[in-house]
């Protein structure tokens, strides 16, 4: 019983983190995208504009929830949560900092890329639910895109398993070294566009094409639903934010408590506005460029990088 | 050959009237993935091109941003808004850029101005690029004899090519697509006309700065031209003539009818006042031989004109009572009497020269008058309104035939003439290659006067130099620089380009003597020189001139009446009043000035009438006194500022900021000049008050 409360203790802060997460990866995507363009972005409520994402959740939690009425209503409106839930969970394998991971688990890394692949299936089921060509094509890409890109994403991340010789994100932060960077160089950037890719983000953002599918697998939802989709979105590029700085660059770098957060989440802000960078420079690619990305680049690169470690192992 | 002459027609038609064809439009295909190398190099590539994007977008995003802060800056910039559209320029506040150069510079004077897209038009299509915006802006301040000084600097008599040029400026003139063109030929010789009252007191020689002498062999306008460049170069030139007269074929070969005499001699004794100097009846190659020339001048320019006629060696053409055009003309010209009193009369030939040989006929009393030529109606080498004159006057024009043989009589005199049907004349690729029919046509005529081309006579010209002629009689020129195979000696006018107009012959005057000033300083002849540019004019339709207010049109040229003037040598032009050269100077819409003249045709072309322009236009006192635009009415469609002929109306680009304050709906002359400076799209240093006052 106490595992249940605990379990729903957890599941509310998650989603405060990630609600927070995204009203603040909200207005940094406002001012990146207005920046690169030559622009201002927001600027009238609140410092800096800080305030103009809160004025529209507003706005979002008070427009009308519709359900398109040949969809399947059961389906279609839990396929937002079945979407968010696992991003949420992958949150608590994180190493926040020294020594505090919320789900301390020995499996952390296998759980960290096996969990949020479960929201491929929220998407699918959002797409097909809503009786809608557009969504279910977007759907369907996103199940293409989301799975082809758990590969390269899992083995770049693998030469810490190896480095380290644990799969517990804990133990992986001890053993920590900084001449790590410069040796996963390659498996980084391998990270860092497959995690683009797995958030369904510009230049990988097929599955939502606004030209080409309305908005695809969320083309029939309003309001608060919406609103989750897109704070699974944001979730999701602040998990892969946080777990990239975590292992790619140190997280907490050994700094005790507070600080050590701070030091982190300083880093996950950079990798996401690298992100965000990327998102406003390059244009969506075309489905086949996207599975040669995938499959005859990233792939053939992590694979190399796990050579380049596996043969430095031994002169440790 | 049927069809060839079918398409022959359609081409014309196409050429004439019809609007020019739709650019041709290349497809480009962008494949992004092609652009890069195979293999590795092209992972790298790829890679570095990533790279450079976010580079780009990184650059960007820390710049300035162009877009204002709200709500601080919208308040301070609005009243210094600017709009989308602005004035380069008004009349009455900013003056008509004259083109004015010396010689030698001319040519790159003009290159700038087409490049900078600041050429007129007329200025463009002319051959020595005569300013006629400037002729018609220093007319229009009431300064005949500024604008007949500044028409003499690249057309060395105006008063006389007022009389004759085929104006190819006039063809050219924008006032073709709203209405008419301005009769740029006949305020040259209103120019002239105001001139003559005044020529006494502002002739004064012209000084003699450089101690070289150059000869010019031939009066006619070429060399004129040449001579007088290299006298306001400081040169001392002397020209030499064979006849006792100067002026070349103007004085052998023009009809008196569209020359007046006096006019020709009037304007060439002003150049003696200036300092030229005429050796008349002269001859070189018989009186002089060029060998002395050579020696005694620095430079020779060989400037002599065609003086021989070409006869078509049909049968018969030996025969008592054939002729050719330029003795006919010489003869009626100089004696009045060609011979040709009650006889029926054949010009042979559908250009210019037969046309004048035609009219001269009947002005010398002809019972008849024919002109046959190989063209059809429609395509006839001469001007239009030259053949529609002589048609108004009475001769008979006939079209699309051949001369094949001259028929004589016992005495060996012409009794007529038999002549082929000709299908057509130009071949598909539009070289001379006439094709004839079977149908034969016989006329009955007493003299046939072939006017069909001339050649120069140059063989006593240049014995006894190193000059050697081609087995065509022809001199070898270089056709740009006019040099010849003689070091110092240049040529130029018809000579280099065969028959033409006078004012291309002018032109190349002006190239021969900018070609003599460089050899006598020394410099190579064609470093850094400019060529003239020949721009590509739009073929205008005629406009729709129904509904066009009375003091738009052109000023019409009162004419003789043709039955009368076709009886004498009268003048057939009788020339318009002052106050007619006034109204038609004008008109004329000061093209690619920059400055605004108040024309109004951007107030006619709004579809939303937010346009008001008005002017005054008394003479010296022409000034744009009201322009408005009311951007309350204003859609910003952008129509007026194509329209603009002077392209002093233009778009400021700024259309971000197209929206205005409450006191600034209405922009007036002195707003729509000020410049878009500071006022760019980000409109910071609108911000701080100091940088500059608002004018209002």
């Amino acid at each position: 019983m106490s595992g249940l409360a605990w379990g729903a203790f957890y599941g509310l802060a998650a989603g405060l983190v990630i609600a927070v997460a995204a009203l603040i990866g909200v207005w940094g995507e406002r001012k990146v995208s207005a920046r690169i363009q030559m622009r201002i972005g927001p600027q009238e409520l609140g410092p800096f504009g800080l305030l103009q994402t809160l004025a529209d959740t507003v706005k979002l939690v008070l427009k009308e929830d519709i359900t398109p009425r040949a969809a399947d209503v059961r389906i279609f409106r839990i396929a937002p949560l079945i979407v968010f839930a696992p991003i949420a969970m992958s949150l608590a394998v994180i190493p926040y900092a020294a020594g505090f991971a919320p789900l301390d688990t020995s499996v952390g890394v296998l759980f960290f890329m096996a969990v949020p692949a479960i929201s491929v299936i929220g998407v699918l089921l959002a797409g097909w639910a809503s009786r809608n060509t557009y969504a279910t094509i977007g759907g369907l890409r996103a199940a293409a895109q989301m799975i082809s890109y758990e590969l390269p994403r899992t083995l770049s991340v693998l030469p810490f398993v190896l480095l380290a010789g644990s799969m517990r994100p804990l133990d992986i932060m001890d053993e920590w070294r900084w001449w790590w960077i410069p040796l996963t160089l390659i498996a980084f950037v391998v990270y860092f566009i497959s995690s683009v890719a797995e958030v369904n983000r510009g230049p990988f953002d097929l599955p939502e094409a606004e030209s080409e599918l309305v908005a695809g697998y969320f083309a029939d939802y309003s309001g608060i639903r919406w609103a989750i989709f897109m704070m699974a979105e944001y979730g999701g590029l602040v998990a892969a934010s946080l777990f990239g700085a975590a292992f790619f660059f140190g997280g907490y770098l050994g700094l005790p408590g507070a600080l050590g957060v701070i030091v982190l989440i300083a880093k996950a802000t950079l990798i996401a506005t690298a992100m965000m960078w990327v998102k406003w420079t390059y244009p969506r690619m075309r489905p086949d460029q996207l599975m040669g990305t995938a499959w005859k680049v990233l792939t053939p690169m992590a694979l190399v990088q796990l050579v380049i470690v596996g043969a430095v192992i031994p002169w440790l | 050959m049927a069809v060839n002459s079918h398409n022959n027609t359609d081409t014309r038609n196409h050429e004439i009237g019809a609007p020019a064809q739709a650019p041709h439009v290349v497809p480009v295909t962008v494949n992004v993935t092609d652009d890069f190398p195979g293999g590795v190099a092209g992972f790298f590539a790829r890679w570095q091109s990533l790279l450079t994007g976010l580079g780009i977008t990184g650059r960007k995003a820390l710049g300035p941003a162009t877009t204002l802060r709200y709500p601080h800056e919208k308040v301070a910039l609005s009243p210094r808004w600017r709009g989308a559209l602005r004035l380069r320029g008004i009349l009455g506040l900013d003056d008509i850029p004259i083109i004015e150069d010396t010689p030698p510079e001319y040519n790159a004077l003009i290159d700038g101005l087409y490049r900078a897209d600041r050429l007129p038009p007329c200025v463009g299509n002319c051959p020595a690029n005569v300013d006629a915006r400037g002729q018609g802006y220093y007319l229009g301040e009431g300064k005949p004899a500024e604008a007949y000084e500044l028409v003499r600097d690249r057309n060395i008599l105006p008063g006389v090519l007022g009389r004759i040029c085929h104006h190819p400026c006039e063809t050219a003139c924008r006032r073709n697509y709203y209405d008419e063109p301005i009769a740029i030929r006949p305020l040259h010789r209103h120019a002239y006309e105001e001139y003559v009252k005044v020529a006494s007191e502002r002739l004064e020689p012209l000084e003699r700065t450089r101690n070289r002498r150059i000869a010019i062999i031939g009066s006619g306008p070429s060399g004129l031209a040449a001579a007088y460049d290299l006298m306001k170069l400081g040169y001392s030139v002397s020209v030499y003539e064979k006849e006792k007269k100067p002026g070349g074929a103007l004085y052998s070969g023009v009809p008196s009818y569209r020359l007046p005499r006096e006019v020709l001699h009037d304007e060439i004794d002003n150049l003696v006042t200036l300092g030229m100097e005429f050796k008349l009846g002269v001859e070189v190659g018989k009186d002089v031989p060029i060998d002395y020339l050579l020696g005694e001048y620095d430079a020779v320019l060989i400037a002599v004109g065609l003086q021989e006629s070409r006869i078509i060696p049909v049968p018969g053409h030996t025969a008592e009572g054939v002729t050719g055009a330029l003795p006919f003309l010489r003869d009626a010209n100089w004696k009045g009497d060609p011979g040709v009193q009650g006889k029926r009369v054949l010009v042979i030939g559908g250009g210019n020269v037969a046309v004048d040989v035609a009219r001269c006929a009947l002005r010398t009393g002809a019972t008849e008058v024919r002109l046959a030529c190989l063209e059809g109606e429609e395509e006839m080498p001469c001007h239009p309104w030259e053949i529609e004159e002589a048609l108004d006057e009475g001769v008979i024009a006939m079209c699309s035939l051949g001369p094949e043989e001259v028929l004589v009589d016992d005495e060996g005199k012409v009794r007529g003439m038999r002549m082929r049907e000709c299908i057509s004349v130009f071949d598909a690729s539009g070289r001379f290659a006439p094709q004839f029919g079977d149908e034969y046509t016989e006329v009955a005529v007493d003299m046939v006067v072939f006017s069909v081309g001339q050649g120069p006579v140059l063989a006593d010209v240049v014995a006894g130099s190193d000059l050697t002629l081609t087995e065509r009689g022809l001199l070898p020129v270089d056709g740009t620089l006019f040099t010849t195979a003689q070091e110092g000696v240049f040529a130029s006018g018809e000579v280099v380009t065969g028959p033409g107009s006078a004012i291309a012959s002018i032109a190349t005057g002006h190239e021969a003597a900018t070609s003599i000033h460089r050899y006598l300083e020394g410099l190579d002849l064609a470093e850094g020189r400019v060529a003239r540019p020949v721009p590509v004019y739009d073929k205008y339709q005629v406009a729709h001139i129904d509904g066009v207010e009375a003091n738009r049109r052109r000023v019409t040229m009162p004419m003789a009446k043709p039955e009368e003037r076709a009886t004498d040598f009268r003048h057939i032009e009788l020339g318009i009043t002052h106050l007619e050269a006034l109204n038609e100077a004008m008109r004329c819409l000061r093209c690619q000035s920059e400055v605004c003249v108040g024309c109004t045709f951007c107030a006619r072309t709004c579809p939303d009438y937010a346009i008001e322009v008005e002017r005054v236009d008394d003479p010296g006192e022409r000034r744009v006194t009201h322009y408005e635009l009311d951007l309350s009415k204003c859609c910003f469609c952008g129509l007026c500022a194509p329209q603009c002929p002077t392209n002093a109306l233009t778009h400021t680009g700024q259309y971000e900021l197209s929206f205005f304050h409450r006191d600034l709906t209405i922009f007036d002359r002195h707003e729509m000049l000020r410049d878009g400076a500071g006022t760019r799209a980000t409109g910071r240093d609108g911000v701080h008050e100091a940088v500059r006052e608002v004018p209002r």
